[in-house]
This record gives C-alpha cells, sequence and structure tokens, in this order.
C-alpha cells in the first residue's frame, strides 16, 4: 500500500564505514605513536585535537550503545558491573564500558584498548565518576570540565568565564600529561568543523520536515552517531555536507523513508538499542518518528529564527568571523556548545517542553512517544513534567518504560500493546493484516 | 443487532453477547494453558446462556492480552479502548475510569463518547495489582474475599511502603511477627495498592466521574481504600470484571455500522 | 535533655510560622545542604532544609519519574500536600539531579513568589570555582535584595556567617563528646541535634546547645556502648532505624551524611571578602559525591573520622536510586574494608522494613565483635 516512493540511502555505506573506522584508529593508535583517550560525547573533543593529527578517542555514551547491541555481550558486561558490587540503576551506557574494561573486551574485536588519559565533562551526576573510576581503574590521568553552568538564556560572562577558564587549564594538563606542545592552529580547525558538522546535523534534520520525511528516527540514530565520535573531525563535517546534499535531494524528489507515512511523530530520550523493532512495529501502522529532541539536539546547535522557527545555529564562519587565537577558539567553542538544546532540561523542564512543543508544531507532528528511560538520569530528568507539558497543550502523548543499555529492564509485549493503544486513540488501524477482515 | 466481546485476559477468559445494548448472555472461564481452546469453550458457554447459536452473531470483537489468538473474533480493539467504551456503556457520567486486574492497573481519560483521551499503565515500580492482593492473603491465611472484608474492620492507618512491592511485602512480615491484628494489616496491603493506584491515575488527571472497573472492583476493602487515596467517589458498574468484554461487543456494533472495517 | 531538639525536629511547622509571626520574615525553603544559608538568613529570612515526612504517598508519581529516589519525592509531596503553605521563598544550590526535580516541580505546582536556581559548580577541585561561585552569591544576593526590597549589608552577612559558625562549632563540641569511651549522647539523640538546626534560627539552636553542653560534660548514659558505629551515606534522617540500631547492643559515634556532619563540618574562614569567604566554605566543604571529583577527597576525610571517633564498624546507608551514592559505596566499601573497618550496606527508601534490617544489623555486629576478639 505504498503512497509515496522509497530508496535507500545511498550515504548508508560510508556511515557505517566512517564509524567502523573511528573505532579501528582508536584501537590501532598507538602503533604510529598515537594518542587515545576516552571520555563523554560531550566531553569537547575539539581541545585534544590540539595535541597532533594522531589523536583517537572513544566517547562511553556510543560504545555503551554499540555493547547494548550486542545483546550477548551486553548481558556479560553488566554482570562483571554487578560483580563489583555497582547498583543496577546506574547509567547503562557506563555499566557496559565498565565492563567492557573489567573483561577486557572490545565491542570491535580483541582487548579493551587501555586509553592514554581520561577527559571528561560534567553536566550529569554520573559524568564526572564514570571516568574517576576507569582512571582509577586503570590508574591513567583524569580531567574534567564542569559545564553545569545553568541555561544558555541566563548565559553571562561569569558563567561563560568558569567554563572557558577549564578549558584553558585542561590544555596546560593536556600538555603536562602527553609531554607534547600544544598547536592552537590544530585547535582552531577542530572548533571550526566542529560548528560545521553540528549545525549541518541540524539542517538534515530541519529538512525532516517535509512531508513526506526523508529520513527516520531509527535510520537517523545510525547518522547522528558520528557527531557523538568526533564531531571535530573534518570528516564528520564533510560526511554531513555531503549526507545533507543526499537528504535535500530526496525532499525535492519527494523521496520518503516510509512509503506508506500517514502518522508523524516524535519519541524522546535514546532509544531501548536493543528492541529498534519498536520502530519497525510503527511502520507497521504507517507511522515513523521523524526525530526527537535527543536527535536534534544531543549534537546539533539550533538557534531560534527572527521569523520563530528554529534551524540551525548560524556558525561563527557564517557570521564572517575569524578565529585567530586560543582564546577565542574556546570563548566559541563554550559558548556554541552551552547552547546545545540537550543541555537545557537540566536546569527546568519546562525548557525542554517549550523546545518539544516547538518540534510538534514545526515538522506537523500528531502525537509524542516519550521512552522512559530508566538506563540515563540525565535525559529522564523531569521527564514527567515534559509529558504533563504536552498533554496540557492537547498533543497526544505516550509513555513506555525502557532501558538504553540493559535489556532486561525492557518488557517488549507491554511496550507493543501500549502503542497498540496510542495508536488506537490516533484512529490508526494498522497497514497489514494482522487483524482479521 | 447482536454482537459479542472476548475479553482473553491473562487469568480468565470473558465473553458477552449484547442484543440492541441488552447483555443477553455472558461467561468466564479460566485462561488456562490453550487460550484459544478456553475462548472457544467461552463463546460456547455464553451462547448457550444466550440460548442463540454463533451464526446470530453479527461481529466479534476482542480484547485483552491475547485478543489475537482469539478464534472467530472478527476484530479486536486494545484493553485500552474496550474499557473505555464499557464504563461510558454503563456509566454515562463517567471520565475517568480506572481498571483494577490481576496484573495490570490503568487510568484512562474519557470524554463523553468513550473516546480514549489519555491513558496511563502502571509502570515497573508498583507493578501488580491483584496478584499482590492475592499473595497477601495467602500470607495472612484467608481468602481473597475475606481479605477485604477483613480490611474494612480495621480503623488503624498503617504506613506500608506503596512504592516497591517487595519492599512492602518485608513490612508484612514485620507487621506479622509483632503480632499486629490481620484486620490492621489486610488494610494496610490494600491502602497501599489503593495508593499505587491512585498515584498512577493522577498522571491522567482525575476528573468527575471516576468509574472502577475489573475484578478487583469486587473488594470492598479495596475499593474503600481507593475511595480513601483519591478522596472522591468511584462508581462501580454491576458485574465491573465484564466491562472489557462488555466494551469489546460495543465497538463490535460500531464496526458492523461502519461496514466490518 | 534533647527534648528542644526532638520538638523541633518533629513540630517544624509550627515553629516556622511562630518564627515568621515574631520576625515578620519569610522561610525559605532550601533544596539541598549546598545552599548558602548564611546569606538568607542575613536577608532577614529563615533558610530550612527541605526533608521528607517519612510517609508513603501516591502525589508525586505525576511528576518525578519514580526511578529517581523516593527522598526526592517525600519531599515534593510535601508541598503538594501543603504542608508549606506558609513558605512563600525556595531555592536550590545545585548538586545532584533527583532533589533538583523536586525544586523545579515545587516552583511549577506550589505558590510560591521567590524561586531561585544557584548555579552551584560541581567541580569545586577547580580553583576556578571560587570567583565563580562568588559572583554566583553575589547573584543570589541581588535577587534576594529584589524580593525583600531591602540591601543586605556587609555587616549583616558577616554577623549571619559569625552565627553560622557558631552552631557549627558548637554542634562540634557535642561531637567531641562521642569519642570517648562511653559517649553521653546517643546516635539518635545527635541525629536530631543536628536536623533540628535544619528549621530553626540558629540563634535559638545555639541557645539551646549552650544551654546543655555543660550538663553534656558529666551526663552518664544508662546503657551500655556496645559496638561504635559510623553511619555513612547520603540523605537520612531515618530515627527509626537508628533507634534500632541502637537497641541492639551498638551506639552510632560518627557520620558522614548529608544529614549529618557533612553539614555543619568546616566554618566560614574570614579573610577580608566575606562573599569570597563564604564561597569558600561551600568549595572546601566535605563533598557530596556528585562534586567528589577528580580525585576522592570524601575517602580520606571519612577514614579519618573513623579513626578519630574510632569505630568498630561503618553502615552504609544509601536511599535507594540515588545515583552520586551508588558511583561511591563500592569504591568506599573497599577502601575501608581495606584500611580495617568492616562495613554493611543497607538500602533505604522513605519507610524501611526494620524487621528484616535488624537482622542484618545483628549479624554485622556479630561480626564486627569477633573481629574485636583477634
Amino acid at each position: 500500500m505504498g503512497v509515496y516512493k522509497s530508496e535507500p540511502l545511498k550515504s548508508w555505506a560510508k556511515a557505517k564505514e566512517l564509524r567502523l573506522k573511528y573505532y579501528k584508529d582508536y584501537r590501532e593508535a598507538h602503533k604510529k605513536g598515537g594518542i587515545r583517550w576516552t571520555g563523554g560525547a560531550w566531553a569537547f573533543d575539539a581541545i585534544p585535537a590540539g595535541l597532533g593529527r594522531d589523536v583517537y578517542n572513544i566517547t562511553g555514551e556510543p560504545y555503551g550503545a554499540s555493547l547494548a547491541f550486542d545483546k550477548p555481550l551486553s548481558q556479560e558486561c553488566m554482570e562483571a558491573a554487578e560483580a563489583k558490587g555497582w547498583a543496577r540503576d546506574l547509567c547503562s551506557y557506563m555499566r557496559n564500558y565498565w565492563g567492557s574494561m573489567y573483561l577486557n573486551k572490545y565491542a570491535f574485536g580483541g582487548e579493551y584498548p587501555t586509553p592514554d588519559f581520561c577527559y571528561q565533562d560534567h553536566i550529569c551526576c554520573s559524568h564526572g565518576k564514570w571516568y574517576q573510576h576507569v582512571a582509577e581503574y586503570k590508574k591513567i590521568p583524569y580531567f574534567c570540565i564542569d559545564v553545569s553552568v545553568g541555561p544558555y538564556k541566563d548565559l553571562d560572562e561569569d558563567r561563560l568565564m568558569f567554563v572557558v577558564n577549564q578549558m584553558h587549564e585542561a590544555i596546560e594538563w593536556l600538555e603536562k600529561v602527553t609531554g607534547r606542545k600544544y598547536q592552537d592552529d590544530l585547535l582552531i580547525e577542530a572548533v571550526e568543523n566542529e560548528f560545521r558538522s553540528t549545525s549541518t546535523w541540524a539542517e538534515i534534520c530541519l529538512l525532516n520536515m517535509a512531508r513526506p520525511a526523508p529520513l527516520d528516527e531509527k535510520t537517523m540514530y545510525s547518522l547522528y552517531v558520528h557527531g557523538t565520535l568526533a564531531k571535530h573531525s573534518k570528516e564528520v563535517a564533510d560526511f554531513y555536507e555531503e549526507l545533507r546534499d543526499e537528504v535535500q535531494y530526496r525532499v525535492e524528489n519527494n523521496i520518503a523513508a516510509l512509503p506508506n507515512e500517514r502518522c508523524r511523530l516524535m519519541s524522546d530520550t535514546q532509544p531501548p538499542w536493543g528492541f529498534l523493532k519498536v520502530f519497525r512495529y510503527l511502520e507497521q501502522y504507517g507511522a515513523l518518528s521523524v526525530g526527537s529532541l535527543y536527535t536534534f539536539g544531543l549534537i546539533g546547535i539550533w538557534e531560534t529564527k527572527p521569523d520563530g522557527t528554529w534551524g540551525p545555529r548560524t556558525t561563527p564562519m557564517q557570521k564572517g568571523e575569524k578565529i585567530t587565537t586560543r582564546d577565542q577558539a574556546l570563548r566559541l567553542l563554550a559558548d556554541w556548545n552551552l547552547s546545545k538544546p540537550e543541555w537545557q532540561h537540566f536546569y527546568d523542564p519546562d525548557l525542554k517542553t517549550e523546545m518539544m512543543l516547538q518540534i510538534v508544531k514545526q515538522w506537523q507532528l500528531d502525537g509524542v512517544l516519550l521512552h522512559l528511560n530508566r538506563g540515563c538520569e540525565g535525559l529522564s530528568c523531569g521527564i514527567m513534567e515534559n509529558r504533563l507539558g504536552i498533554a496540557e497543550a492537547g498533543v497526544p502523548v505516550m509513555t513506555f518504560e525502557g532501558n538504553m543499555g540493559d535489556e532486561r529492564e525492557f518488557d517488549e509485549k507491554s511496550v507493543m500493546s501500549r502503542i497498540d493503544s496510542f495508536m488506537e486513540r490516533l484512529d490508526l488501524k494498522m497497514l497489514e493484516s494482522k487483524a482479521r477482515a | 443487532m447482536i454482537t459479542a466481546g472476548i475479553d482473553m485476559g491473562a487469568k480468565n477468559i470473558k465473553t458477552v453477547i449484547l442484543r440492541d445494548g441488552k447483555m443477553i448472555g455472558k461467561s468466564m472461564i479460566p485462561t488456562g494453558f490453550d487460550q484459544a481452546e478456553s475462548a472457544r469453550k467461552g463463546l460456547e458457554a455464553a451462547l448457550k446462556a444466550a440460548g442463540i447459536e454463533l451464526s446470530a452473531i453479527g461481529h466479534i470483537t476482542a480484547t485483552g492480552a491475547g485478543r489475537k489468538s482469539a478464534p472467530h473474533a472478527h476484530s479486536d480493539i486494545t484493553e485500552v479502548g474496550a474499557d473505555a467504551k464499557g464504563a461510558i456503556f454503563r456509566v454515562d457520567s463517567a471520565r475517568t475510569v480506572i481498571d483494577v486486574g490481576a496484573e495490570e492497573g490503568r487510568g484512562i481519560k474519557i470524554d463523553s463518547n468513550g473516546k480514549v483521551l489519555d491513558f496511563a499503565v502502571n509502570e515497573k515500580c508498583a507493578a501488580g495489582a491483584g496478584s499482590f492482593a492475592e499473595s497477601m492473603s495467602r500470607a495472612l491465611e484467608v481468602t481473597l474475599a475475606e481479605f477485604g472484608e477483613m480490611s474494612l474492620k480495621s480503623d488503624k492507618h498503617i504506613p506500608m511502603n506503596a512504592q516497591c512491592t517487595v519492599f512492602a511485602e518485608s513490612e508484612v512480615v514485620s507487621l506479622l511477627h509483632a503480632q499486629t491484628p490481620k484486620e490492621d494489616i489486610a488494610r494496610a496491603v490494600c491502602d497501599a495498592i489503593a495508593s499505587r493506584i491512585a498515584a498512577m491515575a493522577r498522571r491522567v488527571g482525575i476528573e468527575k466521574n471516576v468509574a472502577l472497573i475489573g475484578g478487583v472492583a469486587h473488594n470492598a476493602g479495596f475499593v474503600t481504600s481507593l475511595k480513601r487515596a483519591l478522596d472522591c467517589d468511584l462508581i462501580i458498574p454491576e458485574e465491573p470484571e465484564y466491562m472489557g468484554a462488555l466494551g469489546a461487543a460495543v465497538v463490535a456494533g460500531e464496526r458492523i455500522d461502519n461496514g466490518g472495517k | 535533655m534533647f527534648e528542644q531538639f526532638f520538638e523541633w525536629y518533629e513540630k517544624r511547622h509550627d515553629y516556622a510560622q511562630g518564627w515568621m509571626k515574631k520576625t515578620g520574615g519569610e522561610v525559605v525553603g532550601c533544596f539541598c545542604s549546598y545552599a548558602p544559608e548564611e546569606i538568607i538568613y542575613a536577608a532577614g529570612h529563615l533558610p530550612v532544609r527541605m526533608l521528607g515526612s517519612h510517609e508513603p504517598q501516591d502525589v508525586t508519581e505525576a511528576h518525578i519519574f519514580g526511578m529517581f529516589c523516593p527522598f526526592c519525592r517525600d519531599v515534593l509531596a510535601q508541598g503538594l500536600k501543603g504542608r508549606y503553605h506558609y513558605m512563600k521563598g525556595i531555592m536550590i544550590a545545585q548538586s545532584c539531579l533527583h532533589i533538583r526535580q523536586s525544586f523545579t516541580s515545587w516552583k511549577k505546582h506550589v505558590p510560591v513568589d521567590f524561586a531561585y536556581y544557584l548555579y552551584m559548580p560541581n567541580k569545586v577541585q577547580t580553583e576556578h570555582s571560587r570567583p565563580y561561585l562568588k559572583s554566583e552569591f553575589e547573584k543570589f544576593k541581588t535577587a534576594l535584595e529584589e524580593w525583600t526590597g531591602k540591601e543586605i549589608t556587609e555587616e549583616a552577612l558577616r554577623e549571619s556567617a559569625e552565627l553560622h559558625n557558631e552552631n557549627r562549632r558548637l554542634m562540634h563540641e557535642v561531637y567531641e563528646l562521642r569519642k570517648g569511651p562511653n559517649p553521653a549522647i546517643t546516635g539518635l539523640e545527635a541525629m536530631v541535634m543536628v536536623a533540628s538546626s535544619f528549621f530553626v534560627d540558629k540563634k535559638d539552636h545555639n541557645a539551646e546547645l549552650k544551654r546543655i553542653l555543660p550538663q553534656l560534660k558529666d551526663r552518664q548514659l544508662d546503657r551500655e556502648t556496645g559496638a561504635r558505629l559510623m553511619i555513612v551515606g547520603s540523605e537520612d534522617d531515618d530515627t527509626d532505624f537508628v533507634r534500632m540500631v541502637e537497641s541492639v547492643g551498638a551506639t552510632i559515634v560518627v557520620d558522614e551524611h548529608c544529614t549529618g556532619t557533612r553539614y555543619f563540618w568546616n566554618l566560614t574562614q574570614f579573610d577580608g571578602d566575606i562573599m569570597q569567604d563564604l564561597a569558600n566554605r561551600y568549595i572546601d566543604r566535605p563533598p557530596c559525591p556528585t562534586k567528589d571529583w577528580e580525585e576522592r577527597r570524601r575517602f580520606p576525610h571519612i577514614l579519618q573520622l573513623a579513626r578519630d571517633y574510632n569505630v568498630d564498624g561503618v553502615i552504609l546507608i544509601q536511599q535507594k536510586f540515588c545515583d552520586p551514592h551508588e558511583c561511591d559505596i563500592p569504591p568506599l566499601k573497599e577502601y575501608l574494608n581495606a584500611n580495617g573497618f568492616p562495613t554493611l550496606f543497607l538500602e533505604f527508601d522513605v519507610t524501611v522494613p526494620l524487621g528484616p534490617m535488624r537482622i542484618r544489623v545483628e549479624a554485622f555486629l556479630e561480626m564486627v565483635g569477633e573481629e574485636e576478639l583477634f
């Protein structure tokens, strides 16, 4: 019962290749005297890039998600973490990661490649503690930048300087720990790449306003991930521009992600990585998720345009700003990241509800699916108030409990049943005949 | 016009036959291991009670956890949808519906036509309702019915942790060892379950009138506790455990009108 | 001897409303022990720490997801149930994600005139946090002045800081008396003494402490001390639990938790710039786990306390779902055990099953007792 034409994404192969290369490079880093570090996806990865062109990292959250895909390995990791006494309700990415470290198993083959140092940012309670443990276990140095200075709308010089001062400190620390001389020109390059990659990602998400949507969220997960691995790299920035061009092409030619798209939804928080079939299930109703604040704003950087709509944040380069000094680069980098949509709700759930309702309006959505993610206290912070706010605004919303990284906490049958009830509420019947007559 | 609704519950299969808005036959059979077979038996029994043949039925809609396995059914509807339709059919002033089953509790916000506006289902924490009451009644060595009656005899409010079933069970053990009267324990358990259900229902907002359906509505002790927890009155339709099946039968009628969809 | 503290602890709302009538000031609820109470007090208001009531409730599920700690939900329930109807101001100095949801939901659903979120740094281990926190305190002071319509003078700040220091000094004096072989104070009394200080004017609390201290020095308790225990953990004002532990052959002689010594342990050092001095006090205080990185500074502090108070065993108390403490407890357990201190881990909810807990505590005491023999 196709209504729109569909085509596989040409950039798919490149996306996969880039991701596997990233994990391979990290493992092989030492072979040519390179550096490897580990930290969160939000750690300002542009900064260590100033140490040289042979600096590789793995970011904990995507790595934790990669482990979650491999159900048997994840189970081993979880059990290893629990054997050490860690509680089951801790961040499931972190437990997967620690498990991998204890078992000395790398999700991409071989042993867990010990990093040279840990370098992180802190906004949720677990962030600073995650790598504290990695550092003490592996006996390696550790530096973490505190970014919890409040929402972007309240940013002032004192708050910005607290972050920037720590960034300067980080550079001195990196020099000391690696023995290398820091190169400001590499920092500036990395920072500009990051502006480019994160604003281009937002452009791609914006294109999903089209009807039919050129991308579905399940596909987008395999594409936004690069921004969580190495948003500071030229490769990712270039890839996103290529991808944007392809998505633009799809929009111009009405190529849909879901041929029988008749219901547009958005989700929230990380998906249950072991059960992405939830999205396939929705497709049986002709429903797709076109994105979420999470997919749009985890790495995408946005701003409100003069006409009140949401769009990619204008980069300093687009404004004609030339970055010439270290301090200038760090200030711009800090400011840029502090405006990240996924950093706002930590201070007030209403800020997130507003953004979510903006997405519902602008992307013309019929409903919202909230994943009450027991594996992430950070992104689930305030989520019940988000639910109330969305319901009060008259937007159909449903919740389901799950865990992004611990598949033991996902009740597949119960979730599918709720989706059925929600679809009924939206007056949608399944397209395939699983029903009778 | 004759329709039928089959509620393929986890524990029991309920079947209702409706003619022109009146229930002319019903049955309740344990689900057992072979739910399709039990459903067949249930339908047979209901047909017998109604004094009609299967061919007389215009449309059969199934609901419940096992709805996709219901033999003879022409269509299906979720429990949430069925509960809403069943409740509004019997209680036309209902705007909030609370269904407490063996394993799941639901809170549903509806409009005057029984359309679902919002719904909530009990989450992992504070899960289980009917089954918890059952295991507690076993611990107190009484039947479930006696358990409810006993709780009414108590005027004490012993706070029990309503958040976690496992913690609550430990608390009951402590109370038993401290020689607390069984009536007081029964009431504490009813209050705890009621508290969980109230917390869940509050997620969709409590708008009057509130209808309570599902088998647990027969438990007078639980009903009293729930009224207290919600601080409002509850309307319990007759045969509350059949409301899901009834709702499905009502929907079956709507589907005949719409050409069998 | 501790009746006044018990009364303040149990009748906190009566005290608060009485204080408001007497002074004309407002009550400001503080959601976290990092709140700069000195500034609030200097503004003429009473800072009160938000605690729960240890009752199961069913009103917060629509606001805070069930996987966050029971304590933060208990706190929000107090607001939603109207227990703090008289309280017009609230503030939070951020630390963990759990309690901050109590604040944001309270702000949204409970009528208040003043709600302030102070962006307290988490990286207290960087020197940059000092000027930063000073600037945040300045902003808070300005906001308070706008609400009150009155300037907060430097003198008022200094006096307030002195008063709070005095309270801390006096409580230290009481704690000192627990170091000896037969402490004259039970853990229950000490817990209520500290917890009551959250709810009352430090002037009143100081007066009461000064009154009992001379008597305490000569006090003999008609009970066996038994095993000397320390409780370490997250938020804990569970008096029923403490009472139970002290009834089975033990005495709690010291603690390191959120509603205990972490609250009052360090004093403000005066160095010429009152706002910076206050900021330094909060930067340097015994840290909550969310603020204890990259280095572990909390662990040596706990070990020192255990040694100073000659502790036989440590009970690790953790609010269910408390991520910050869950991140510390396994290494802390190892650390304490390696340094010769046996540990017992217990998970808490707002109500606790005393029966099963008693069994665990008694077994622990047996184990601790056996170690004594060697």
